[in-house]
């Protein structure tokens, strides 16, 4: 890969990993969005918006409900599209989940296991300041901590842009095109048992279980028709 | 105070969880959100009044990050109306559940999920990066609106911002969404699943139907296993199965 796009990447990669949960949520941080761009970046719409539906499936899974710890699908989508773009068709789509599978672990224990308990620690450190209500303090502690999570986005998106490079190096040209049929066929199957695993759990066997089944027939009846 | 500056705690209000610990929750960003409208209370910034209700908003304090506005705004309108500090802490700590529970409910578990599977019927049905453009578009009309009706509500209404939650407006959304986010992700789902498989042959494409059917089985069977743990688990299979299947 040309350095310009790496590096576009990055960035993008350490925005989508702020978005997460620090500033701004607005969702750039979801796989579909974060895919799309990532292909739009390499030249491959297509390819980010396959690698993004796998990931947002992958997403439906997770409800982010108080302190829940999970993975981090968006730098993972943007790594695994970087990885997808390398190899065309059936292979990419397998080496793509490879890669943002292991991008999206390493993001969920950056952020459980690095960030807060260093952000804990901080605001230790700062306790004396924070009861006072010194205002300099609030601030710092609050910015320190918006630059520690770049630094983690950042850091996580490397992570998985190396990755990518690793696999693309390593991998690419090991597998026959049956085998990456193989490895494509299983990402794509484990992500919709994923999704609709995450889909059950949110709407539970609530009254509005019905509308769901509702919407599975429309959906089949609809995927039938195109 | 003449004209509060609520657009410069909307603003800073995005940021609520950018220092997130497990010490204070979001409490210190909850300080700096609320700090642009303590600076004129007893005799402005820097001044006692003004630090010591600083400090109360930089304890404890968690909710949804998208209504945590609304605490905010009670809490900063509670230190200008003079009620009594240990009242104003109690307010902050009862706020933080019916805050939480409620935007869980509302924006995770029914606004997001609309959304996302919205977007998904969109690319699926051929309409690419546009599903994408309208996912952000129509999401964060509102997010954002949510976000400043939060805040609004709770600088007018002060310690009496229950009330707010009850608003119908909301209980109707709830009722809404209820019933269209389990439809469009029911929907999103085989239409999605056919947009993926459409590449494979037909052999690969009942692959895909066993391994999602029997994962999902396998996912609802025992809970404590994660689609992420399944995934990794099939695609190290996969991988040997690819390589050795030549």
């Amino acid at each position: 890969m040309r350095p310009e796009p790496a590096l576009l990447l990055e960035a993008w990669g350490t925005l989508v990993g702020l978005d997460l949960a620090s500033v701004p949520q607005v969702m750039i941080a979801r796989p579909l969005v974060a895919g799309t761009v990532a292909g739009a970046i390499l030249g491959d719409v297509g390819t980010g918006l396959r690698l993004g539906m796998l990931f947002e499936l992958l997403q439906l899974d997770i409800l982010p409900l108080g302190a829940a710890r999970y993975p981090e699908y968006g730098p993972a989508t943007v790594a695994g599209v970087a990885a997808a773009h390398a190899a065309a068709g059936a292979l990419g789509v397998g080496l793509g989940v490879v890669v943002g599978m292991f991008t999206g672990l390493v993001g969920g224990i950056s952020v459980h296991w690095a960030l807060r308990p260093l952000n804990t620690r901080a605001v230790r450190r700062a306790t004396a300041g924070l009861e006072a209500g010194d205002p300099d303090t609030i601030v710092r502690v609050h910015a320190t901590a918006l630059g520690r999570d770049a630094l983690r986005g950042m850091l996580v998106t490397a992570t998985g842009l190396v990755l990518a490079a690793l696999v693309r190096t390593y991998m690419v040209g090991t597998l026959t095109a049956r085998g990456a049929i193989v490895v494509a066929a299983a990402a794509t199957g484990a992500a919709i048992a994923a999704g609709s695993n995450g889909t059950l759990n949110l709407v539970g066997r609530r009254v509005n279980f019905a509308w769901l089944v509702a919407g599975v027939v429309l959906g089949t009846l609809g995927a039938w028709l195109r | 105070m003449k004209r509060p500056p609520l657009a410069r705690v909307l603003l800073r209000l995005f940021t609520l969880q950018g220092s997130w610990n497990y010490e204070r929750l979001q409490g210190v960003g909850f300080a700096v959100a609320e700090e642009p409208l303590l600076r004129d209370l007893g005799g402005g910034r820097g001044e006692r009044e003004y630090r010591a209700a600083l400090a109360r908003g930089a304890r404890l304090f968690n909710a949804h990050p998208y209504l945590g506005g609304m605490a905010v705004g009670a809490v900063a309108r509670a230190e200008h109306d003079g009620i009594e500090p240990a009242q104003i802490e109690r307010l902050r700590l009862a706020l933080g559940g019916p805050l939480g529970s409620l935007g869980d409910r509302l924006v995770w578990a029914e606004w997001l999920p609309l959304n996302a599977a919205l977007m998904l019927i969109g690319v699926a049905l051929g309409w690419g990066w546009w599903a994408v453009v309208g996912f952000l578009a129509l999401y964060n009309l509102g997010h954002v609106w949510l976000r400043a009706w939060a805040l609004k509500a709770g600088w007018s209404r002060g310690h009496r911002v229950v009330e707010a939650l009850r608003e119908p407006a909301l209980q109707r959304a709830d009722a809404l969404f209820g019933v269209a986010t389990p439809l469009a992700v029911g929907a999103a789902l085989p239409l999605t699943a056919a947009y993926l498989a459409s590449p494979f042959p037909g052999w690969a494409r009942l692959a895909v139907a066993g391994i999602a059917a029997a994962g999902l089985g396998l996912l609802q069977w025992r809970r404590a296993l994660t689609g992420l743990r399944f995934g990794l688990g099939v695609l190290a299979v996969s991988l040997v199965v690819g390589w050795v299947w030549r």
